[in-house]
């Protein structure tokens, strides 16, 4: 009874809420994966999103202007990150940690510079982001309702986003040239089409969406900062980017279900079991999830190993007479 | 004044005689020389081939023509107007299309959407697949190159894969169009097919430049021939003036010699006996399916086929780097699918890989620490477990001058040198390892034609030497000249086997094609 009371409308609310963010910050990261780029920035681009927009929000006293000033700092780091990987032809990986680095750093001193504080920015006039109400679905849909009534504006963002960024790669000309220029850079450069110009458009994009993403963590359901309170979202995100290959919908499945070992994790938090084990369990499904999804597609190596040695130990293996 | 303006005014008026002229370009990268005062001069309407060993400057001088590199020096010149080529946009617009060596294809996407990206078809703004479909099928029937519009790409053969590069290139209206190497992964059947589509093209009125090493071809299907040496222009005349040995002598600069090698008979033992081996592709598909031959000590035994029908696994299971799923092959008598890949070697293999970059060489090292690879245990390489650098470099010098491979010095490092002699350090310790099986795949693929004759000449060593020789290649050529008995496998299985001596290209292509050797004997005989 007790397990089963684990599973209510609650649990599945809680699992929307806790894939907004990671969604976000993932179908951003769509963007680079298929133009070839491997973005491992996205966590610092959401960081310094989630920073600039508790600024913006306090200097301004609206939280639309916080999700702005969020948005344009991700897209500075997306910028930095484009020059240097696009046009540098720097290591991706080495630029994406150098930028996560920054962005850690950064905003503890700036906070400490600003505020004279450490850890978090809480109070100070922070403005969240409304809740959106959706008139007449409470009579609708009875206790279904928060199902899809009384998000934070970004949580629509991220799942409205999925069904147009299957039709952005199917039926538009940049997400086209955005999914040749990552399958077949050549094909686009015979073809006249600017792998740079393609692959800084979808860096900008991928800012675009890991802005709003930090955003959403520091304006959406909490209005504070704290120090790297985007707590490894980013490269959540770039898991399940390695094996969903930046499709959209896959990506979706993947932060579903990262969602929801999130709020499951929460849940089981409030049936006393030990918190450390209960952080634990998104990270956990992680590592389950991609060690099976890696398994899957590289047995053959696997395979490849038992058989020889299967066929050491069964077949005799005695050198015979040269030319019998 | 009124004398000379009709002169002047003489070459604008109608239709320019020549699609293409390109004078006096140079072109150089660092200080090597790519192009150095070519001229070519493509009358319109005709099938213009260009010829020349690798490095010769034919691949350059196309993307100069392309707009895909700026000339140095050197004027080009469309439909009789002065041009600055600055991108393939302009040479698009000019009516130019190229057709690159390699395919650049997105392999995920249709065929229609190939053929349009980059002129996509929208409507308010979004993209009409159905209209680009349409419109695909309308000039693939127009111009006789047969594809399946919706069709993934990833799922169609090299061969069709080319032939919708060729719809690309018409979709946007080209009335040149210029064929990079375009047989080189063809059957001889698609390659006449290919040939009839071109001679349509040119009859419409078209212009066609055909890059080619394949000087039968040339002959069978150009108009004029324009011959490049070293990044020098030799000569250009019409193809029906000139014999093979006049184009071979041209673009290599002396005689070479293709005919088939001279040969002792030999009735040596069998050294590899193959008997119902199968194995399996990356993609876990059967690739290999119940291959059984044998080869015999002093014979060379060719493996003939398009590139991609099971040739690349059966030289894989030999050298141990993929299991086989069933069957056996026995080299003096071991297993080869039971032993690991070192101890094939020591059973008496010498493998000479078809990607001699990947599996061949270690680019970034030295000649000397290539050759030492596989023998690092062995005298005089090694002296008591401690590597013995001098010996190695004298061993390598002098398999420098056996082999004749151009390098400065044993310290060389090989990625420097050029594809044939790359192939040269990977023969030179493939053969000078004493084993009685050689495995050569591709023995010259992306090798000068001077090259591949001393390559050539190696191998037949071998053969007197005794050993068992088995050469996989897509040139058939090559396998006419010096195997005993050609194999020919289609979609991994060994389709017949024909004599080496009396073999005719016309039946082997039959069976690269996948007929059994029993109809090709009858539509032969008919």
């Amino acid at each position: 009874m007790e397990i089963l009371s684990l599973f209510n409308v609650a649990l599945l609310v809680a699992t929307l809420r806790m894939t907004a963010p990671i969604l976000l910050v993932a179908l951003g990261g769509s963007f680079t994966t298929k133009a070839g780029i491997f973005n491992i920035g996205l966590e610092g681009q959401m960081l310094v999103g989630a920073f600039f927009a508790v600024l913006g929000s306090i200097w301004s006293g609206s939280a639309l202007v916080g999700v702005a000033c969020g948005v344009a700092a991700a897209l500075v780091f997306a910028l930095a990150f484009a020059v240097l990987v696009v046009s540098f032809r720097a290591n991706e990986v080495v630029v994406g940690l150098a930028l996560n680095i920054l962005a850690g750093g950064m905003t503890i001193s700036l906070m400490k510079a600003i505020f004279g504080t450490r850890g978090s920015i809480v109070g100070k006039g922070i403005v969240g982001l409304p809740k959106v109400q959706i008139p007449g679905a409470r009579d609708i849909l009875g206790s279904w309702a928060p199902l899809i009534n009384g998000f934070t504006p970004m949580v629509y963002v991220a799942f409205i986003a999925v069904p147009l960024l299957v039709l952005f790669y199917k039926r538009t000309r940049l997400g086209l040239y955005i999914r040749v220029v990552g399958e077949k850079p050549e094909a686009a450069e015979a073809l006249g089409i600017s792998i740079t110009r393609v692959r800084y458009i979808a860096s900008l994009l991928c800012g675009l969406l890991a802005g709003l993403a930090g955003a959403h963590l520091s304006l959406g359901y909490i209005t504070m900062f704290t120090e790297n309170m985007s707590s490894g979202r980013g490269f959540m995100a770039v898991a399940i980017l390695i094996f969903s290959n930046g499709n959209p919908l896959k990506v979706l499945a993947g932060c579903l279900l990262f969602g929801f070992a999130d709020a499951f994790s929460l849940r089981l938090q409030t049936f006393g079991f030990p918190s450390y084990l209960i952080l634990a369990v998104p990270y956990l499904v992680a590592l389950t999830a991609l060690f099976a999804l890696s398994y899957r597609s590289r047995p053959k190596i696997i395979r490849e190993t038992l058989e020889s040695m299967r066929k050491l130990l069964s077949v005799d293996n005695k050198p015979a007479e040269f030319g019998k | 004044m009124s004398t000379t303006s009709p002169a002047m005014t003489a070459p604008e008026a109608g239709p320019a005689e020549t699609a293409v002229e390109l004078i006096g370009i140079t072109k150089r990268f660092g200080a090597f020389v790519a192009n150095e005062d070519v001229n070519l001069i493509v009358k319109r309407g005709e099938i213009h081939a260009i010829i020349g060993e690798n490095g010769a400057g034919k691949t350059t001088l196309m993307n100069i023509l392309f707009g895909l590199l700026q000339p140095d020096q050197g004027t080009i010149r469309l439909n009789g107007q002065d041009m600055v080529v600055g991108d393939p946009a302009t040479a698009i617009s000019a009516g130019l299309g190229m057709v690159h060596q390699h395919f650049k294809l997105v392999p995920s996407l249709s065929v229609a959407d190939n053929v349009f990206l980059g002129m996509e078809i929208r409507r308010n703004g979004l993209i009409d697949h159905t209209a680009q479909i349409e419109k695909t099928r309308e000039l693939s029937e127009r111009f006789g190159l047969k594809v399946d519009p919706e069709e993934r790409v990833s799922l169609l053969s090299v061969g069709i894969e080319q032939r919708i590069e060729i719809l690309k290139v018409l979709a946007r209206g080209a009335r040149t169009i210029i064929l990079d190497e375009p047989t080189a992964v063809l059957t001889p059947q698609e390659s006449r097919e290919l040939f009839q589509t071109l001679r349509g093209f040119v009859a419409g009125g078209m212009t066609v430049i055909f890059i080619s090493h394949h000087l039968e071809e040339v002959i069978e299907v150009s108009d004029t021939v324009t011959v490049l040496r070293h990044g020098k222009h030799v000569a250009t005349g019409p193809t029906s003036e000139l014999t093979k040995a006049d184009m071979v002598r041209m673009m290599v600069g002396r005689d070479v010699s293709f005919d088939r090698r001279p040969r002792e008979k030999s009735d040596g033992k069998v050294v590899l006996d193959v008997k119902n081996l199968w194995a399996r592709d990356d993609r876990r598909l059967p690739a290999l399916r119940d291959a059984s031959f044998t080869v015999r000590s002093g014979e060379v035994v060719g493996i003939a086929g398009v590139a991609g029908n099971g040739q690349t696994e059966l030289a894989e299971v030999l050298a141990g780097l993929r299991p086989a799923s069933h069957g056996s092959a026995m080299l003096k008598g071991r297993d080869l699918t039971v032993l690991s890949t070192s101890e094939i070697r020591e059973a008496g293999l010498a493998h000479v890989p078809g990607d001699r970059l990947v599996r061949g060489v270690d680019g970034n090292a030295s000649i000397s620490s290539n050759l030492l690879m596989g023998r690092q245990d062995k005298a005089p390489w090694s002296r008591k477990g401690i590597l013995d650098w001098r010996a190695a470099a004298t061993q390598t010098v002098e398999m420098i001058k056996r082999f004749d491979i151009r390098a400065r010095g044993p310290e060389d490092t090989v990625k420097r040198l050029s594809g044939g002699n790359i192939q040269k350090v990977v023969l030179a310790r493939e053969f000078t390892n004493e084993a009685d099986f050689l495995l050569i795949d591709q023995p010259t693929r992306g090798v000068d034609i001077g090259a591949q004759e001393s390559i050539h000449d190696e191998i037949m060593r071998q053969r007197a030497a005794g050993r068992a020789v088995l050469v996989i290649s897509v040139q058939l050529d090559e396998l006419l000249t010096l195997a005993d008995r050609i194999l020919v496998m289609f979609n991994g299985r060994i389709m017949g086997e024909v004599e080496g001596g009396s073999a005719d290209s016309e039946r082997i292509g039959m069976m690269m094609a996948g007929l059994e050797p029993k109809n090709v004997s009858d539509e032969v005989a008919s």
